[in-house]
C-alpha cells in the first residue's frame, strides 16, 4: 500500500472544555495550548481529574454531555480545526483520519459480534471499496502485533484476553491509515509485560507509519518509554511540556517534581516513594484565582495567589510557574539520572 | 472446522436432552403435588364422590368405576395404588372427566378453551413486546426531551394501573358511550363457524377489546425494562468507542438494540408460556371462555379433575417456554453458547 510518509502536525490553541454542573458551568480543561510536532510522540500526564481524557476527547471533537468545546481550536495539518467540524464532515474523520484508541478497550468492542463482523462495519461505514483489502489489512497488523490474525477476525471480545482486546482496539485505530492516533490509557489493567509489549507495538507502529501519536497516561514509567516528547497536566491546564528525558531528568515544576517522587520502585525502598500532599483538584475545588496547584505546592509565593502563571519558555520546554528557574536540582532518581 | 461444527451440534444436544429431562422431572412433581392435594384435600372429594355414588344405589363395583372414571383414579385401594394408576392415565394422556360438566374428558374442555386463550394472549403479547420495546428505545435515546419523559411516564402510569381497571375502562368507552365493539363473548352466536366472512369478522371484533387490554397491561413493564436497558448500553464504553471510530449512526443503533434487547427475550418467552394460565380478569370481564375463565370456574365448583388438570397444562407450558428461552437465549447471545462448551 503506498503512503506518503509526512506525518500531520497539531496544533491545539487556547483550548477549553467546560462540563455543565448543577453549580454552574466548570471547566475541565482551561486554554491549553498544546504543538504535536509531525512524527512524534508525545505523552500527557497527570492525575485523575486533571482534563487528560477531555483532552484526548476534543482530537476527536468529541466531549459527551454535559461538556462541550466552549472555546479554541485543534487545528490538524491536511483536517482544519476538529472542533468546527460537524455531522458528517465530523464521523468521517473520526477512525479514518484520526485514529482513537479507547480507555479501557477491553470493553471498546461489541460483545454480540465477531472482530470480523465488526471490521466489516467500519469499512462500511468509511465507504471502504475493497473490503477483502481492509480485512487483509487488518489481519497483517494483528500478525504484526504478535496474535493470529485470521483467529482474532473469527473470534469475540470474550474469547479475548485483555491484552489482545487492547491490541485489536489498536487495529480498529490504524486499520483505516488515519495520520494522528490518540490512546487514552492504552496499558491501563494491563500486567506489565503486556505492558511493554503494547507500549512497544506503539513505537514501532509510529515510527513504520509516520504517525503523529498523542498518549494519555497516568504512568509516567510508561510515558518515558514510550514518547518524545511529555506534557504534564494539572488542574486542566498543561503546567510543563518538553522533551521527555529533559522534563523527567530535570523537572522545572513543582508538581512534575512531585509527581516523579511519587512513582513507587520495583526495586528498593517502598518508603522512597512520597505521596504528593493534598488532593487532586476537583472541577468544582479548582481555586479562582492565580496558580491552580499553589494549595499543594511546597514552594508557593505570595504572587501565586493572585495571579495565574502563563506558560514560558525555560530550560528548552514551557512551563508554567512564577518560581525563578531554573531553580530545581534535579531529583536524584537512579532511572533518571 | 467441521470438527468445531459437530462438538456445537453434540453440545447443543446434550443441552436439549438435560433441558428435557430436567422439565420432565418438574411436570412430575407438580402432577404428584396435584394429585396429593386432591386426595389429601378436607372433605374427601373422591371418597365424598364414591360414597354418594353408593348412596344413588350403586353397586360398591358401579361406584367405583364410575369414581375412576370421573378423577382418573380409583377411589379405593392403597395410596399407591390410587398414585401408579392415576400416572397411568396420564400417560395416555387421560385427565379425566369433570364433575360440573358430566362426562365431559378434562382434556377436551381444556382443548376448547386453550383456543379461545392462546391467539388473543399470544396476539396481545407480541403487540405489547413490539410496542414497549420501539417506544422504550425512543424514551431511552429522548431521555432529556419531553416526549421521551412522556413515554416513560406512559409506562409506568400504565404498569400501575391493575389489569381489570383497563379493562372495564375500555368496555365503558368503547361498548357502553360509544358502542362500536362488542362488550363480551368470544364471537355472535348469529353466525356458523367456519371459514366466513361473517363468522372471522365477528371473531376479530369480539377479540379487539381483550386483545387491546392485555397489550396495554403489559406495555408498560417492557417500555420500563426496555429504557433502562438501552440507558445501560447507552453508557457502555463500546457504543462510544463505535462513535469514535466513526461507525454510520444506523450501524451504532443497531449496536445498541440488539444488546439492549438480548435479556428481553427471556421475560418474552416465559411471558408466552404463562399464557397458558390465561388471564383471568380480562376473560372474566370480557366473558371470554379461556384457560382463565376455567381455571376460576373449576375453583369455584370443586371440580378437582379440571382443576388437576388445568394446572398441568400452565405447568407443561411454563416449563416448556423456560426451555425454548434457555435455548433460544444461547442461539442470540454467543457469549452463553461457547460459555457451556469451552
Amino acid at each position: 500500500m503506498e503512503r506518503h510518509l509526512t506525518a500531520p502536525g497539531v496544533r491545539i490553541r487556547g483550548l477549553t472544555v467546560v462540563y455543565n454542573t448543577p453549580s454552574g458551568e466548570l471547566p475541565a480543561v482551561s486554554g491549553v495550548d498544546l504543538t504535536l510536532a509531525p512524527g512524534t510522540i508525545t505523552g500527557v500526564v497527570g492525575e485523575s481529574g486533571s482534563g487528560k481524557s477531555t483532552l484526548a476527547l476534543s482530537m476527536l471533537n468529541a466531549v459527551q454531555p454535559p461538556g462541550r468545546i466552549s472555546a479554541g481550536s485543534v487545528e490538524i495539518d491536511g483536517l482544519g480545526d476538529v472542533v468546527r467540524l460537524r455531522g458528517e464532515e465530523l464521523r468521517r474523520t473520526r477512525g479514518r483520519k484520526v485514529g482513537y484508541v479507547f480507555q479501557a478497550a477491553q470493553n471498546s468492542l461489541n460483545p454480540l459480534k465477531t472482530i470480523g463482523a465488526q471490521l466489516l462495519d467500519l469499512g462500511r461505514s468509511h465507504d471502504v471499496g475493497d473490503l477483502r483489502a481492509l480485512v487483509r489489512d487488518a489481519r497483517e497488523l494483528l500478525g504484526r502485533m504478535g496474535m493470529d490474525g485470521a483467529r482474532v477476525l473469527d473470534s469475540r471480545q470474550h474469547e479475548l484476553s485483555g491484552g489482545m482486546r487492547q491490541r485489536v482496539g489498536i487495529m480498529f485505530a490504524l486499520v483505516l491509515d488515519a495520520r494522528v492516533v490518540v490512546l487514552d490509557e492504552p496499558t491501563t489493567a494491563l500486567d506489565m509485560i503486556t505492558q511493554a509489549t503494547i507500549l512497544r507495538i506503539i513505537r514501532e507502529v509510529h515510527d513504520e507509519r509516520a504517525l503523529t501519536t498523542l498518549v494519555i497516561t497516568h504512568d509516567v514509567g510508561a510515558v518515558a518509554e514510550v514518547a518524545d516528547d511529555l506534557a504534564v497536566m494539572y488542574g486542566g491546564r498543561v503546567v510543563e511540556h518538553g522533551p521527555v528525558a529533559e522534563v523527567l531528568g530535570a523537572p522545572e515544576h513543582p508538581y512534575t517534581r512531585g509527581l516523579i517522587r511519587a512513582i513507587p520502585r520495583l526495586s528498593g525502598d517502598l518508603g522512597l516513594a512520597r505521596a504528593l500532599p493534598g488532593r487532586p483538584p476537583t472541577l468544582g475545588t479548582l481555586p479562582a484565582a492565580g496558580c491552580v496547584f499553589r494549595e499543594r505546592c511546597e514552594s508557593s509565593l505570595d504572587l501565586c495567589r493572585t495571579a495565574e502563571p502563563v506558560p514560558a519558555a525555560r530550560a528548552g520546554r514551557t512551563v508554567a510557574c512564577h518560581l525563578p528557574g531554573p531553580h530545581a536540582v534535579p531529583v536524584k532518581r537512579k532511572e533518571y539520572a | 472446522m467441521t470438527r468445531a461444527t459437530a462438538n456445537r451440534a453434540g453440545a447443543l444436544a446434550r443441552r436439549v436432552a438435560g433441558h428435557v429431562a430436567r422439565g420432565l422431572v418438574m411436570i412430575w412433581l407438580v402432577a404428584t403435588i396435584s394429585f396429593v392435594i386432591i386426595r389429601e384435600i378436607p372433605g374427601d372429594p373422591v371418597l365424598a364422590m364414591y360414597e354418594s355414588m353408593l348412596q344413588k344405589g350403586m353397586s360398591p363395583d358401579q361406584a367405583e368405576r364410575a369414581t375412576a372414571v370421573l378423577y382418573g383414579f380409583l377411589p379405593k385401594g392403597s395410596l399407591w395404588e390410587q398414585y401408579t394408576g392415576y400416572m397411568g392415565s396420564l400417560l395416555h394422556f387421560d385427565l379425566g372427566r369433570s364433575l360440573s360438566t358430566p362426562g365431559v374428558e378434562v382434556t377436551s374442555l381444556i382443548g376448547s378453551a386453550a383456543s379461545w386463550t392462546v391467539l388473543p394472549v399470544l396476539a396481545g403479547t407480541l403487540l405489547s413486546f413490539l410496542l414497549g420495546v420501539t417506544m422504550g428505545v425512543y424514551a431511552a435515546v429522548r431521555r432529556s426531551g419531553r416526549l421521551g419523559d412522556l413515554l416513560a411516564l406512559s409506562g409506568s402510569l400504565l404498569h400501575g394501573v391493575p389489569v381489570y381497571v383497563i379493562g372495564l375502562l375500555l368496555t365503558a368507552i368503547f361498548a357502553t358511550l360509544w358502542p362500536i365493539l362488542p362488550s363480551g363473548g368470544p364471537v355472535d352466536v348469529e353466525f356458523t363457524p367456519g371459514l366466513n366472512a361473517g363468522y372471522l369478522g365477528s371473531l376479530v371484533r369480539h377479540a379487539v377489546l381483550p386483545v387491546v387490554t392485555y397489550t396495554l397491561a403489559s406495555y408498560g413493564g417492557w417500555i420500563l425494562a426496555m429504557k433502562s436497558n438501552v440507558v445501560t448500553v447507552l453508557g457502555d464504553d463500546f457504543i462510544l468507542a463505535a462513535e469514535l471510530r466513526g461507525l454510520r449512526r444506523g450501524i451504532v443503533f443497531r449496536y445498541l438494540a440488539r444488546n439492549a434487547i438480548l435479556p428481553l427475550f427471556t421475560i418474552l418467552a416465559l411471558s408466552i408460556g404463562m399464557l397458558f394460565g390465561g388471564s383471568i380478569f380480562i376473560e372474566e370481564i370480557f366473558n371470554y371462555p379461556g384457560l382463565g375463565l376455567l381455571l376460576v370456574n373449576s375453583i369455584s365448583s370443586r371440580d378437582y379433575a379440571l382443576m388437576g388438570g388445568t394446572f398441568l397444562v400452565i405447568t407443561i407450558g411454563i416449563v416448556v417456554a423456560n426451555i425454548v428461552a434457555d435455548l433460544l437465549y444461547s442461539v442470540i447471545d454467543p457469549r452463553v453458547r461457547s460459555g457451556g462448551t469451552a
